[in-house]
């Protein structure tokens, strides 16, 4: 028997009972769609996520003070004051750090706002006067503090957009004076909006870091320097520059016990997808056990099929057709059967996932885009295949191994 | 020549661990071009006889040569085949696959024979045409009355051009009109040409349409004699 008939006889067979063909595979369907679904979601996700962190420069490099937990018991505060001047004096030279371009020192903290009657809880982030040319930030109308305004400790502060609004109103903010640690901060300038980006400058205040240090958070150290490299290809070298700078300045020998990290966008972009693509996995893999249960739904029906068409079996084995002609017909039945069910759910779980997107992208402010998992369709396709001829294979050996005799007589 | 050769067949049926003997020695042959009935009572053994005769069962012991080849020493796959290319199967209750038209019911056969696709077409309609049906080729089985689905399975059964049709009680689930159409077309493909027949029947009106009768009694051959004169359908009745 060709293939082509076998496909014939089979699809024949899986007509007569278009009901029950389409609810076997409602199970199949299911779990494809679930699949496609948390991959293209996932998918989504990361790439959303590293929008965001190129949002941080591609030359941006951070460090931070203290070291990347490495488990849930390791205590990476304990170094959380380990940026000092003394790093920041020695990092802005240029034999040490000859790839970098410039380098701030950053502190932060919560405060509270107050403007008149109205208050509100912000971030104060105290920089220096790059911070605006470091974080790409533009301001809506005054200007930046300068390294004067760093060494004269000014209580200079620059607002977001956000904060603008909630103590302004529509007023003019810039020459006001907001009260925040019980200091008079006199507002030199106010932030575009941002929108989405890798910090929250919407919501925050910019101080001198001298101000924020010895003012506002009344520390000593800083929590991070953000600097950027020279250019794309320095990013490397710049961050390697960096780390043995602040080994030497620690006496640090064993890199393992560094009270510092350096991230760049490429090492927070590998770490935040991986974080995401993790997951996804595990998400998908939950959705693949609804893929066994439909197996199994299928592997039923074929079970009562293969009883109900005895007689036809019987026929067909009277008639010439061998152990393996039969087999094939069911096999065959059970895998179209369920790559229907593959190709009705990547369908539906693309459809389902395009209206979440659109959803999404009408609703918020995300920027969320629509992304098909070809791969996630592939595989869905493939081991729906594979569940069929799983599945299919005890009903049709059942079905091929009947004695013509009985079947023939059995009513 | 001799198409089937039965010497001393013996069929013992063995179920958990209980013996029953069916057929108990059975012995004739049967040659080309012959149009044969094998009667007997309910029990006689002469369903089973044709279940061994049509490679849809085996023996115990005996001989049973088909076409100078002992049956025996075909095994698994082999069956099918000879099924396919040398016997052609009648039932009692036709056995028509529903939901298909006729040419496809007559065409199921040649699906899982070795003859090249080409020839399917035209030994289909040749078979149709044969059994009279050519008006009904593209009708749903469903739709055709008992006679004419009978009519179908016997063209269905000669679509592989085979050695011998095996007929069990092909009448008996057909009214007198019908039952006489099914013997006419049997009697016209053995007349006309030349195709070996053998007949199931308990009917002895049924059998005298043959041209020979062997009647079988607890699974022994009671008689076989050649008929002087045979029943016809002329009329297209089968007469009581």
């Amino acid at each position: 028997m060709t293939f082509k008939h076998s496909l014939k006889t089979a699809f024949k067979g899986l007509e007569q009972n278009r009901a029950r063909s389409f609810l076997t595979i409602l199970g199949i369907v299911i779990g494809v769609t679930a699949i496609i679904l948390v991959m293209s979601l996932g998918q989504g996700a990361q790439s959303l996520i590293l929008d965001q962190v190129k949002g941080l420069g591609s030359r941006t490099i951070i460090v931070g003070a203290g070291r990347e937990p490495s488990g849930p018991s390791d205590a990476g505060q304990i170094f959380s004051d380990s940026l000092k001047q003394k790093d920041y004096d020695l990092l802005q030279r240029r034999e040490n750090t000859p790839s970098l371009k410039m380098i701030m020192p950053v502190v932060f903290g919560s405060a509270s706002a107050a403007y008149q009657s109205e208050t509100y809880n912000l971030t104060i982030f105290g920089g220096s006067p790059l911070f605006g040319n470091i974080f790409d930030l533009t301001l809506k109308s005054g200007a930046l503090f300068t390294e004067e305004d760093v060494r004269a400790n000014a209580k200079y502060v620059i607002i977001g957009n956000k904060v603008k609004n909630q103590l302004f109103g529509a007023g003019e903010a810039v020459g006001q004076t907001i009260r925040m640690k019980g200091y008079n901060f006199r507002v030199i300038g106010v932030l575009v909006e941002q929108g989405q980006s890798a910090f929250n400058f919407d919501e925050a205040a910019i101080i001198p870091y001298t101000t924020a240090q010895n003012y506002v958070l009344g520390i000593k150290y800083f929590n991070r320097f953000v600097a950027e490299a020279q250019s794309d290809a320095l990013v490397t070298s710049a961050a390697n520059e960096i780390s043995l700078t602040l080994r030497e300045s620690h006496d640090i020998t064993d890199e393992t016990k560094d009270d510092f990290f350096v991230i760049t966008q490429v090492t927070l972009a590998s770490s935040l997808s991986a974080i995401t693509s993790v997951l996804t996995i595990f998400l998908a893999a939950v959705a693949a056990i609804s893929l066994v249960v439909g197996g199994i739904g299928i592997m039923n029906i074929m079970l009562v099929s293969v009883t109900e068409r005895t007689k036809e079996i019987g026929l067909r084995k009277a008639l010439g057709a061998t152990y393996r002609n039969i087999l094939t017909q069911f096999l065959l039945e059970a895998v179209m059967l369920t790559g229907l069910g593959g190709i009705v759910g990547i369908l539906l779980g693309a459809l389902l996932s395009w209206l979440i997107a659109t959803a999404i992208a009408h609703f918020s402010t995300i920027a969320w885009t629509f992304v098909f998992p070809v791969s996630a369709a592939i595989i869905g396709l493939v081991v729906s295949g594979a569940i069929g001829l799983i599945f299919g294979l005890f009903p049709a050996r059942i079905a091929a191994r009947k004695s013509p005799i009985d079947a023939l007589r059995y009513e | 020549m001799s198409l089937i050769e039965l010497n001393n067949l013996v069929k013992i049926y063995s179920n958990e661990g209980v013996d029953t003997p069916v057929l108990h020695g059975l012995t004739f042959t049967i040659n080309k071009g012959e149009f044969v009935a094998i009667m007997g009572p309910s029990g006689s053994g002469k369903s089973t006889l044709l279940h061994v005769l049509g490679f849809l069962d085996g023996y115990t012991s005996g001989s049973y040569r088909f076409e100078d080849q002992e049956a025996s020493t075909y095994a698994g796959d082999d069956t099918a085949h000879i099924r396919n290319k040398k016997l052609g199967f009648v039932f009692q209750s036709f056995n028509l696959l529903p939901h298909a038209s006729v040419y496809e019911n007559v065409q199921l056969p040649l699906l899982y024979s070795d003859i090249s696709e080409s020839e399917w077409e035209k030994r289909t309609r040749d078979s149709i045409e044969k059994v009279g049906l050519t008006h009904r080729t593209d009708f749903d089985v469903t739709r055709l009355s008992g006679g004419e689905k009978q009519r179908v399975a016997i063209a269905r059964a000669l679509v592989c051009n085979p050695d011998v049709i095996f007929a069990d009680e092909p009448t008996g689930n057909l009214d007198s009109k019908s039952g006489g159409s099914v013997m006419q077309t049997l009697q016209d493909l053995n007349d006309r040409h030349g195709h070996t027949i053998i007949l199931i029947t308990h009917e002895t009106y049924t059998a005298e349409h043959a041209k020979r009768i062997i009647r079988i009694k607890d699974g022994l051959v009671e008689s076989d004699i050649e008929l002087v004169e045979r029943r016809h359908t002329e009329q297209g009745i089968l007469m009581k």
